[in-house]
């Protein structure tokens, strides 16, 4: 005979079962669809095999005296927050369908959580007449999920919080706040690992007040906003910025590209009025920079002059519209932010035509930079 | 009815079941000592830097051996002498501290035998110091291009120099490749000269190269990069100093069209119409006499095809996959004695070897001749772009044409 276990797995069979027909006849059976209430069934229809295996064939349901004098017959069952926190989320999801997608999917992982944790703790207390034995149990099942999902969301808000508060503070006062922190961490922990007597109480007291007061200033700092951030415009030949103005801001096209450091294809210097080129795995400086064609060649430019000056890249004419009846060129110029002495640029190329063959034909391929007229170095690409 | 004793065919099943796997180790120690002929062979060295590697191996190689020997008849004999054979188990102990300390100690002391040399090899082969000779590396969907940047190494080179397939340089030179790639990553590799080196996008990597003797040494693409992995093959050309020279200088000569009315010359009109938008030939002008410029950015997927100046100066093409001389002129080329090998390379693809049979296969339909990205109707993922060289459905007098205009780049 079928215990209620089974019928319940049963229903869901068969409830299943109807689902997978009905939507496959109405939505013509979305593949994706289709196969997750398969799998449903299947599932369903596994589990009713299995708790009628092991236990319908054991346990007779006939048997009513042995089902009503059993333990979990006699336990009522406890208090629980989870119907609460269930209803929480039941409420939460029409909100969520009507506001939006980010709310439903708290309210169906609140529903989620609260169906599981209401479930395992009603079963548990009813496994066995011992109470203390059924939380144990409880325990056993729940904590190897609760723990490092708890865990994780903690460190989480811990982490976020402090990002928060690094963001809104000075970069010069990060660094000392960082510093001090972890001084703190490192400080606290050998104080309780060397002193064993310290009161418990006063260990989680001090956590508390410490992980608080992080997640408290990160909410405060989150709601008053990071510090102010500079970002810096792209200089563009075309847009005429590429001049000898000295603007004093970063490129930061260039150096966002972290390959680029790591991977210089060559190092162009602006020293005593002069270009030098500085080119990996060549020997000495070359008279001209050669720069592969169709491939990215990562350049730094180093101003060891007085002064801000920037490297301009003049990669030769390009033919505006290859279909239009008369040909216009226009220039392929490229420039790195203006620097100060000492400071570096970085800039990206990759040149798709090669420079003219004859070195004395016009729109040869070089390096210059604005403003310095003995500053030039050529380009060739094969 | 007397039970027959099995002990026999116990024995005899055991002799039978090691005959297999001692066989095959004969026949493996055997067949390996056949390759005498292997060009891709890394145990063959024929240049400064692959030599290192192969003495750096040869140590802990025969260390390794002498343990295993040990290992391996201490094992057999306590498996034969302490077998099962209904016995008492033995008094069972735990530790011994001398002997666990010395087994430490010896393997700590043989790891730093090997890491010494190892370390000292590593530093050898990345040093850039004594360069006379840079040449880039570019990995592509499926060959290699070589570009030889304007330097006062490589004995001097004033106009950059583009090649593929078979790269040239002068033997005994240190010559360091700066390797990368303009797709996926691809690798480098010249058995008998060097080590591999990847070709990542973004990154230059440097190898360096050193060759004793003029020659041809094979290599081939070893990181998988796609449908035609198997068709990236390289070549490395080693000449004398002076050959080199003629070398560059033969391929920085001016161009010369074709003679007017020739077949060639009808070549190069259709060469212009269907091939230079992708392949750079250097010196070619249009009817109204400017460069030609192709821009294989606008076509291929990795920016780049085959610069095809000089193509009949070189041996095969699409990544040294397809030979264009006779199968005799190429066994005459790479068993060509280090003496001659010069020479005969600088001649370059000469008519009695010339061999068009695979050059018109390519023409007639490339990617039948290797697997390629090239139909039209599925360039939606590269927007149109193709990785490798598309059908151009030329007609077979067309083929005819521009292969007479091929044979005079040399
Ligand atoms: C859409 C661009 C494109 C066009 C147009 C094109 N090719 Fe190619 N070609 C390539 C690419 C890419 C390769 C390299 C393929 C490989 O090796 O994997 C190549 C390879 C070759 C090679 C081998 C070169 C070498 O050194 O390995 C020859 C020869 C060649 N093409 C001839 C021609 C001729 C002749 C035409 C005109 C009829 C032509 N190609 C048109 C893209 C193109
Ligand atoms: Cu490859």
């Amino acid at each position: 005979m079928f215990t209620t276990g089974s019928k319940l797995f049963l229903g869901g069979t068969v409830l299943s079962l109807a689902a997978t027909l009905i939507y496959g006849a109405t939505e013509g059976g979305g593949p994706l669809g289709t196969l997750g209430l398969v799998s449903v069934t299947i599932v369903f229809a596994f589990l009713t095999g299995i708790n009628f295996w092991v236990r319908d064939s054991n346990v007779s349901s006939m048997d009513t005296a042995g089902i009503e004098s059993s333990a979990a017959a006699h336990a009522a069952p406890g208090r629980s927050m989870w119907p609460l926190i269930g209803g929480a989320g039941a409420a939460l999801l029409p909100v969520g369908l009507i506001v939006g997608f980010a709310i439903t999917w708290v309210a169906l992982i609140v529903l989620m959580i609260a169906t599981v944790e209401w479930m395992v703790q009603a079963w548990s207390e009813g496994a066995s007449s011992d109470p203390v034995y059924n939380l144990g149990i409880r325990r056993r099942i729940l904590h190897p999920m609760e723990l490092p999902v708890l865990g994780a969301v903690g460190l989480g808000l811990i982490i976020f919080s402090f990002s928060r508060i690094m963001l809104h503070v000075p970069a010069a006062a990060g660094a000392i706040i960082f510093g001090c922190i972890a001084a703190g961490v490192v400080l606290f922990g050998s104080l309780i690992a060397t002193k064993r007597t310290v009161a418990r109480s006063l260990v989680v007291a001090l956590c508390t007040v410490g992980g608080v007061g992080v997640v408290g200033a990160g909410v405060a700092s989150a709601v008053a906003g990071g510090r102010h951030i500079a970002k810096h415009e792209i200089p563009s030949y075309a847009e005429g910025t590429c001049g000898a103005e000295t603007s004093g801001e970063s490129d930061d096209k260039s150096s966002r590209a972290i390959a680029a450091k790591s991977n210089l294809a060559a190092t162009i210097i602006l020293e005593n009025g002069k270009l030098r080129a500085d080119v990996a795995g060549v020997v000495g400086n070359p008279e001209v920079v050669t720069v592969p064609r169709s491939a990215n060649s990562f350049i730094r430019f180093k101003n060891l002059d007085h002064g801000k000056f920037r490297l301009v890249v003049n990669l030769g004419k390009e033919v505006v519209d290859p279909k239009a009846a008369t040909l216009t060129y226009r220039e392929v110029k490229e420039c790195t932010q203006a620097v100060e002495e000492g400071g570096d640029q970085f800039i990206i190329l990759k040149p798709v035509t090669p420079s003219p063959r004859d070195p004395s034909a016009p729109d040869q391929f070089s390096f210059s930079v604005p403003g310095v007229d003995s500053a030039v170095l050529g380009i060739v690409v094969p | 009815m007397p039970v027959p004793s099995n002990a026999g065919s116990h024995r005899r099943s055991r002799a039978r079941r090691l005959a297999l796997p001692g066989a095959a180790i004969a026949a493996l120690t055997l067949l390996s000592s056949c390759a005498k002929d292997a060009p891709q062979d890394t145990f063959q060295p024929k240049g400064d830097n692959a030599r290192n590697i192969d003495n750096l191996q040869r140590t802990p190689f025969y260390i390794a051996g002498g343990v295993f020997v040990i290992v391996f008849f201490v094992v057999m004999f306590c498996v034969f002498k302490f077998r099962d054979r209904g016995q008492k188990i033995p008094k069972q102990t735990h530790g011994k501290p001398a002997l666990e300390i010395a087994l430490t100690i010896l393997p700590a002391l043989i790891l730093i035998g090997v890491g010494i040399p190892t370390v000292k090899t590593l530093f050898m082969l990345a040093k850039t110091s004594d360069t006379q000779c840079v040449i880039n590396v570019t990995g592509q969907q499926w060959w290699w291009e070589y570009d030889y940047p304007v330097q006062a190494g490589c004995g001097g080179i004033t106009e950059p120099i583009v090649t593929s397939g078979e790269f040239v340089f002068p033997a005994k030179m240190n010559v360091l490749l700066k390797i990368t790639s303009r797709d996926v990553i691809h690798s480098f590799w010249i058995p008998a000269l060097n080590g591999k080196r990847d070709a990542v996008p973004g990154r230059v990597q440097t190898l360096r190269m050193e060759a004793d003797q003029p020659g041809i040494y094979a290599g081939q693409c070893t990181e998988f990069c796609g449908l035609s992995h198997a068709y990236m093959r390289m070549d490395a050309v080693a000449l004398d100093a002076a050959s080199f020279e003629t070398w560059k200088t033969n391929q920085l000569a001016a161009y010369e069209s074709p003679a007017d009315g020739t077949p060639a010359k009808t070549g190069e009109s259709t060469f212009l119409t269907q091939c230079s938008r992708c392949h750079q030939v250097n010196g070619l002008v249009n009817a109204d006499g400017d460069p030609v410029i192709s821009r294989p950015d606008q076509y291929v997927y990795s920016g780049a095809a085959p610069n095809l100046t000089n193509l009949m100066t070189r041996f095969d093409f699409a990544g040294a996959s397809f030979d264009l001389i006779t199968d005799d002129c190429r066994d005459k080329l790479w068993s060509a004695k280090p003496a001659d090998f010069s020479a005969l390379y600088l001649k370059g693809v000469t008519p009695e070897c010339f061999d068009p049979v695979n050059l018109r296969e390519w023409l007639r339909n490339a990617p039948g001749k290797k697997p390629m990205y090239a139909d039209p109707t599925k360039l939606g993922p590269t927007d149109g772009k193709t990785r490798g060289m598309p059908n151009l459905n030329l007609t077979e007098d067309q083929i005819d044409q521009i292969i007479s205009y091929l044979t005079e780049r040399k």
